[in-house]
Parts: structure tokens; sequence; C-alpha cells
């Protein structure tokens, strides 16, 4: 039984490679490659570069690597790659967006207590 | 240049020990990203304001687990787990920025709310001073008033007691008074009364209808009668006469409703001449009734002993 699975496996194991290896991926790897670089830029326009660098980073150099990879015909490893500075990039854009309504918020709370503050004082003379 | 060899050689074997042992195949991602989603489906914002987010986080998350199921390469679990702790993460900060963005819907609201409590704490403080300051200017009008009629009034008290100074000084100029310590001092003389008797003239009762006026326009003087006549005569003679034209006079200004409490009265006879008795003129102005008039509040003192 032990035997006849792990053959199953390498079977499988070797299709997959082989599939993987193929040229007729370089379309969807270039597509790839495209929509991250879009998110990436996406995320620096929500100032990810100041409230999550290291995130941003993490996603830049990624893409540069699926760039090196499309270039070397590496079109598994490149579509890899540019799948995880999508994801890079899109946690990056909403920690982005997410400190600055939490930084706005906290301000507007601020303020609010501040006036609830001055209101209690006027109705308190 | 050996350890470069080795490396895959290690790793090879690895993926194949992954691929074909029994036990449950995992990566510290894995099992990191496994962790972080426990949390995202415990936190009730992520399901109320990323559910997409989260759908799609759970989805990369069955895709990793399958490979792991599948005891795919540890590299390709490592690559899936990655994605699906990125897209984790994610869910948690859209939800995070989602709350923020309520919580900043709701303090405006609560700002506006607040303002609204403010302006009508405002409008009422302001209100409640012009009521104040109504009430102030009503009692200071008020005071103000008083005030007016106070001065009226003592002006008008001082008018009187000018007026009835000036009236009594006129009466005391008609009367012949004289200024004396004893106080204002009226003369009737024996004119006045009929020849030896103690009944009055008209003049002399005229006299003293306007003595009796001064009396009742200044209650709180009072008046002592004193009688006198010349020497002739015997002593007890002359000091009878004084003493009845005294009573004369007593009796006529009591009729004239000075009340008997205020007039006091004195005989003496042939004491206290005005003029030595030596001629008939003399001897007229002797034979007197003198009317002494008190300061006001102050008794008369008596005569001194002789003079």
């Amino acid at each position: 039984m032990d035997m006849n699975r792990s053959m199953g496996c390498a079977a499988a194991l070797a299709a997959v490679l082989a599939l993987s290896a193929c040229a007729s991926q370089k379309a969807p790897a270039t597509a790839d490659v495209a929509v991250s670089r879009n998110a990436v830029a996406n995320a620096v326009q929500a100032g990810a570069a100041d409230l999550a660098p290291e995130e941003i980073t993490a996603a830049r150099a990624k893409m540069m690597r699926a760039n090196e990879a499309l270039a070397a015909k590496d079109y598994k490893l490149a579509r890899e790659l540019a799948t995880q500075a999508q994801a890079d990039a899109q946690l990056a854009q909403s920690k982005a967006a997410s400190a600055k309504a939490t930084a706005a918020s906290n301000a507007l709370n601020e303020d609010l207590r501040v006036l609830r503050q001055e209101v209690d004082r006027a109705n308190s003379q | 240049m050996t350890p470069r060899f080795l490396k895959p050689a290690v790793f090879a074997s690895a993926i194949l020990l992954a691929a074909c042992s029994t036990t449950p195949t995992t990566t510290p991602t894995l099992d990191q990203a496994r962790a972080d989603f426990v949390a995202a489906n415990n936190n009730p914002q992520v399901s109320s304001y990323a559910p997409l987010q989260f759908k799609e986080a759970s989805d990369a998350l069955d895709r990793a687990n399958a490979a792991a199921a599948k005891k795919e390469s540890l590299n390709d679990i490592d690559r899936l787990a990655y994605i699906a702790k990125q897209k984790i993460a994610t869910a948690q900060e859209v939800a995070r920025a989602k709350a923020a963005e309520a919580n900043i819907a709701d303090a405006g609201r609560q700002r506006t709310e607040l303002t609204l409590e403010a302006r009508t704490a405002e409008a009422e403080r302001a209100k409640r001073e012009a009521a104040e300051a109504q009430a102030a200017a009503a009692a200071a009008q008020q005071q103000a008033a008083t005030a007016q009629q106070q001065a009226a009034m003592a002006q008008d008290q001082t008018r009187m007691i000018a007026e009835r100074a000036a009236k009594l000084e006129a009466l005391l100029v008609e009367l012949h008074a004289t200024k004396t310590e004893r106080g204002m001092v009226v003369t009737i003389g024996d004119v006045l009364f009929a020849t030896n008797q103690a009944n009055l003239t008209p003049n002399g009762m005229s006299t003293l209808r306007k003595l009796a006026d001064v009396m009742a326009q200044n209650p709180e003087r009072t008046v002592l009668v004193e009688g006198f006549t010349d020497s002739t005569g015997s002593s007890s003679y002359n000091m009878d006469l004084s003493q009845r034209r005294a009573n004369a006079v007593a009796t006529a200004l009591s009729s004239m409703g000075v009340p008997r409490e205020r007039i006091a009265m004195k005989a003496y006879g042939e004491a206290f001449p005005v003029a030595a008795n030596d001629n008939a003129s003399n001897r007229q102005l002797n034979r007197r009734v003198e009317i002494v008039l008190s300061n006001e509040n102050a008794p008369i003192p008596p005569r001194a002993a002789s003079r």
C-alpha cells in the first residue's frame, strides 16, 4: 500500500514539474506580474512606504525577483513571486489605510473628549 | 563546494520524507497561518467589516491545507501558507480600517449632538442671564423709586418744618413775643383785661387764639402761664388777682383746644416787676400775664428766686 501511494505521489509530482516547465505559461505569468506591479503602485499611493515599510519592501523585492524570473523565462517562479508580491502589497495597502483611519479616529475621539469636557465645564458654571 | 551539493540533497530527502510519512505535514508558516486564522475568525469586526477579504484568506488557507494534506513539497506548502497568512493579516487590517471609519462617522454624529447640546446650554444660560439682568434692573428701578419717594418725603417734611417754623416766627412777631433763655415770652398786658378783673377783653382773647394756634401746630411745646400785679393794694389781694388772671388765661387756652397737661400756671403777685411802681403807666406795665412758650421738647426752667 505504502509503495503504491508513494509511486502515485511521485508520478503526480513528475506531471506537475513537467507542466510547470512548459513554455505555454508565459502569458499568465506576465499578467500576474503586471497585476502585482499595480498592487505595489496602489500600496505606495496609499502611503505604505511610511506606514507599512516592511511589507512594501518585501513586495518590491519579490517584484524584482519576479521580473528577473520572467526575463530568465522561469514562468513558474515568476508567477509564484508575483502572487506573493501581490499578497504583500495588498497587506501593505490595507495596513496603511487602517493606520490612517485609526489615527484620524483617535484624533476625532480626542477632539470629542476635549469638546465634551468644555461643554461639561460650561454647563457646570 | 561540498555544502552546496549537500543542501539540495538534504532538501530532496526532506521532500521525500514529507511526501511519504503518515504523520500530518505542516510548516511553521502554516502553523502561524492557522493560528492567525483562528484569531481572525474570533474577531467579530472581521466578519462584519471584511467578509470578502476573510473569504479570500480562508480559501488561501484551504489551498495550503490541501497541499499539506496531499503532502506536497514543504516549499509549496510554505508558499501557499505565506499567502494565506498575508491575506488573513489583510482581512484584519481592512476590518480595523472599517471599524475606525465607522468610529469616525459615529464621532461626527456625537460631535453634532454635543455641539447642539452646547448651543442649547448656551442659549439657556443666556436666557437665564437675561432674566437675571432684567430682575436686577427692575430691583434697581424699584430701589431708585423708593429713594426718590424717600427724598420727596424728606423734602416735604423739611418744607413742613420750615413752613411751621416760619409760621411760628410770624405769629410770635405778631404777638410781640420776646426771646429769653426760658423760651419765647408773650406778655398779655393789663389793657387786655377788664379793670381789676380777671376777664379777658376780646383783644386779649384774639391774642390767645393766635397762641392756641401756635400750640396746635407745635404739639411738642408746653406753656407756663405766669400772673403778676403792681404793688398797689395788699399782697394777698395781688396774689389772688394774679392767680385769677393766670387761671383765666389758662382756662381760655384750654377752651381753645390746648390740652390741659400742656398748660402750667403760676401766680407771683407783685413780685418780678418789669418797671418801677412809681407812676401809673409803669404800674400798668407791671400788671400783666406772661406766657412762656417752651423750646421744642424742653422743660421751662423756673424763674430765678428774685430779680
